[in-house]
This record gives C-alpha cells, structure tokens and sequence, in this order.
C-alpha cells in the first residue's frame, strides 16, 4: 500500500540520525517562507532545493517521490487554470473564442502565485513526512505543550491505522473475489458491510488492547523514548543564514510577477 | 475537500487557527473528562479515530463516474458527539497531511474548521433532531451524513472565497459553489447511503456499541428488533 511505503521511507532515509527539532524547525520556517512570498520566485526555489534535499541527501528513490508529488501538482496545476480563466479582470491576455472565456494578466499571475505557493508549502511537507517517523514527531509536540492524551490516543491510532488498512484490504480481495463489487447496488452493499464489520472489529481490537495493556500495567500513559542527537551550532547557523536569505529573497521579489 | 497547503495566505490561516483551536481545546476537555471516568475508552477512541481513516481511505464508486472517498465525518458526530469528533477529525488531518498529501499543515486550521467542527456539528444537530421528532433512526443518520457533507463543502467554499474575494465576495462564492455542486450533491447522497447502509449493520450485529454510545436507547433497539 502507498501510505504503507511512506512509513517505511521515514523509518529508512538517510537524514533519520539528524536531530528532530532541527528537521522540524527547518521544514516549518522555509514552509512560513513559501507562505509569506507575494511572488512566484521564492517558493519555486524553495519547492527545487526541497525535493533536490529529498532526492539527493536523504536518498528517497526519485520515482517514488515524483508519485507522492502528483497530487498536489495535478491539483495546484487545475487551482492555476481555473484561476486564471475566472479569478482576472484586467488586461485580457488571451482570449478563448468559445463561451466568450478569456485568461487575464491578473488571473493568470494570481493563479501561478497559488501553484507555486502550493508547490513550496508540499515539499517542506513532503520533508517531513519522509525523513521523520511519525512516533518522533509526538516527541516534539509533546514539547509544544499539546496535552498528553491526545499525543497518546494520535499514537494509538497511528498504530491501528496500519493494523485496519491490512485488515481492510483482505476483506475487500475476499469479496471482489465473491463478484462483491460486480454491480453499483452490490459495491455499496459489499462496501457498507465491509466498513460496518471494519467498525465493529476495531471496536473488539480496542477492548482487547485495553485488557493487554492494563494486565502490562498500564496506568494511563505511555512513555516515548526521546533521545536526539545535538544540532550543533554550525548547523543552527547554516540554517539560520539560510532563512535570512529567504526572507532577504521574499523582501526583493516582492512585485515581480511572470507576465 | 481539503484546502491544500500552500492554498490560503498567511493572514488566513492564522485566522482560522484561532477560530478552531478554543473548539478542540473544548473537546481535548471532553476527551479528559470521558477518560478520567472510563479509562478503558481511550484505546477506543484511538481505534475509532483510526476508523475514521480508514473510512476516508476507501475509494467510493459514485454517480458522476469520479472516484471520491466518504468524509466520516457524520457517522463519527452521531456516535461520539461533536466535541470528541472535532479532536479526532484534527488528529486524522494531521495523519492526511503527512501520509496521503491531503491537506496541508499551514491550512490545517481551516480545515479543521470545515470537517472538525462544522461537519460534524451540523450532523450532530440533525440526527439528535430527526430522533426527536420520531423518524426512524436510519433517515437520520442519511440526512446527518448528507447536512454534514454539504455543510462541510459550504463551509470549505466561504473560506475560499473569503480568501480570494475577486471580485467580490459574493462572486467569488458562487463560483467555487457552482464548481463543488457539480460534484457534491451527487456525493453527499451516495455517503449518506453508505453511512446508512454501515450504521444498520452496525445496529444488525453489535447494538450494544451503539447502546453504550448512548447513540440509540434501549427502547430503539426493541423497536428494531421487533421490525
């Protein structure tokens, strides 16, 4: 499964040993970068060197990466084009002769301005997603202050997720073998008993992971292991630089506009 | 549908950050509270909000020919309540940003605002609504699961345009309406259906959930099994 193989890359990447905080603190402050850009230069810099950083220095197979990549393109691209023809209403830039649609400078610079801004904002996401396993990640929030429940029940659910999708997958082989998806009435039948039997195993699965847990002692809380590697002053400079030239960039690129 | 990263300016999405934070800190409160009293329940809801993924993960055949995947969102209101199902719809967009490229993480609040909270508020208002004014509970959950979309899609649609207001607000709005019409009203049915379809299987085989949900009372449940 797809979301199977994102775990496994955020388990099994070069840049798994360096320091969480750092990765985050990086990820969100060239994400905050992309965001506060008013033109189209900064986050299609950041979306090159991000997916460059990806690619070439934690070691995620390309291919892979360029899959988990097509559906924010394919949906900024379609953001662009709708954009463009609706969202303009100065200069007409060109002009479609049938329905009297017509893309304007405006629409078409506003529209390029979201697809870049959409393609800057994923890979700083993507970053994360792929070189920090999500158990880490409730270790940083932790710090944040988020109440612990919820830190606790994110984590359970992130383990019963994959636990379900398995589960779900089986039962879905086994009725399309049984022609449980042959006709539209029978898809909905078979996918309706297949959610609600999903439902009710969850249900027993969790009650059974309570009485494991409470004969192992469980008091309520479960510990996490947070051990970090040091970030490194030299590292924390080259970052900081790093977003100064950023900002530096989104101040001097403020007006520009592709047309 | 998710408003994808990236999609909202800055000033947007602290905005609806502020809006949606104070609400699931109300249902963290909730959460505390129903943990404190039954501790058994929080392995429960880990697992029902992981339900609430995968629920979302399944691809859905549906009329326009498009493939498209039922939110949750109502099934999840009507059995948990609207506070609980606000913090674990922030958890699961959480999951769908990182995981699935779904959203996005600096348009969370405002995603959180039109599934966490709206969706499932409004779905929760309907099928409480519904049960009291007598109809069975089947039509109630359908109608849930459908207000609950729409409204989802109404909601996600203002703040668009709100972001975007060219040239007006107005304008604006009935554009990306007009652009989600086309394909939500054909598939908040087709959820309700689905949901529908669940919800009674789930009634068939284990009521006693649903009992200690306080979903139904015991009194549906001898109608049921009467018909």
């Amino acid at each position: 499964m797809f979301e199977n193989t994102v775990d496994n890359y955020a388990h099994h990447n070069n840049l798994k040993g360096a320091n969480i905080y750092f990765k985050v603190l990086f990820a969100i402050l060239t994400m905050f970068m992309s965001l506060i850009s008013t033109s189209p230069i900064i986050p299609i810099i950041i979306a090159v060197l991000m997916s460059f950083l990806i690619i070439f220095k934690a070691k995620i197979p390309w291919k892979f990466y360029l899959k988990f990549l097509t559906i924010p393109f394919i949906f900024g691209f379609l953001t662009f084009i709708f954009m463009a023809f609706f969202f303009g209403f100065g200069t007409p830039l060109w002009e479609l002769n049938i329905f009297s649609l017509t893309v304007t400078i405006d629409g078409f610079n506003l529209g390029f301005l979201v697809f870049s801004r959409i393609m800057g904002g994923f890979t700083c996401m993507a970053f994360l997603s792929l070189t920090t396993p999500m158990t880490e990640l409730f270790s940083v929030l932790e710090t944040f202050k988020i109440p612990k429940i919820v830190l606790e029940i994110a984590m359970m659910m992130y383990r019963y997720i994959f636990v379900f999708l398995g589960e779900g997958i089986n039962m879905y082989h086994a009725q399309q073998t049984r022609l449980g998806y042959h006709s539209f009435k029978s898809s909905y039948k078979s996918m309706g008993i297949l959610a609600s039997n999903l439902f009710i195993r969850t249900w027993i699965k969790g009650e059974n992971a309570y009485l494991a847990m409470e004969s192992r002692c469980y008091n309520g809380s479960l510990h996490i292991n947070n051990y970090q590697n040091k970030i490194g002053t030299k590292n924390l400079f080259i970052l900081f630089s790093f977003e100064a030239l950023l900002l530096a960039g989104v101040y001097l690129s403020g007006n520009f506009t592709l047309i | 549908m998710h408003i994808m990263e990236g999609f909202l300016p800055w000033q947007w999405c602290l905005f609806w950050y502020m809006v949606a934070i104070p609400v699931v800190a109300y249902g963290v409160i909730q959460i505390k509270k129903i943990t404190n009293e039954h501790p058994e329940s929080k392995p429960l809801l880990a697992v029902s909000g992981a339900f609430v993924f995968v629920l979302s993960s399944l691809k859905l055949p549906s009329v326009t020919g498009s493939c498209s995947h039922p939110t949750g969102n109502g099934l999840g209101a009507v059995l948990f309540g609207p506070a609980v199902a606000s913090v674990l719809g922030a958890i699961v967009l959480v999951f769908q940003a990182l995981l699935l490229a779904h959203g996005g993480l600096t348009t969370l609040g405002a995603n959180i605002f039109s599934m966490g909270i709206v969706g499932p508020l409004a779905a929760w208002l309907i099928y409480k609504g519904v049960i009291r004014v007598g109809w069975s509970s089947s039509m109630g959950i359908f109608l849930a699961a459908v207000a609950g979309n729409w409204l989802t899609y109404v909601t996600t649609a203002t703040q668009l345009s709100l972001a975007f207001p060219l040239p007006t607000f107005g304008e604006a709005f009935v554009k990306f309406m007009l652009i989600f019409a086309y394909t939500q009203i054909p598939l908040a049915i087709a959820e309700g259906l689905l949901t529908v379809v669940i919800f009674d299987y789930i009634l068939k085989l284990r009521p006693d959930i649903l009992e200690k949900l306080k979903v139904i009372t015991p009194q549906d449940k001898n109608l049921e099994e009467a018909v």
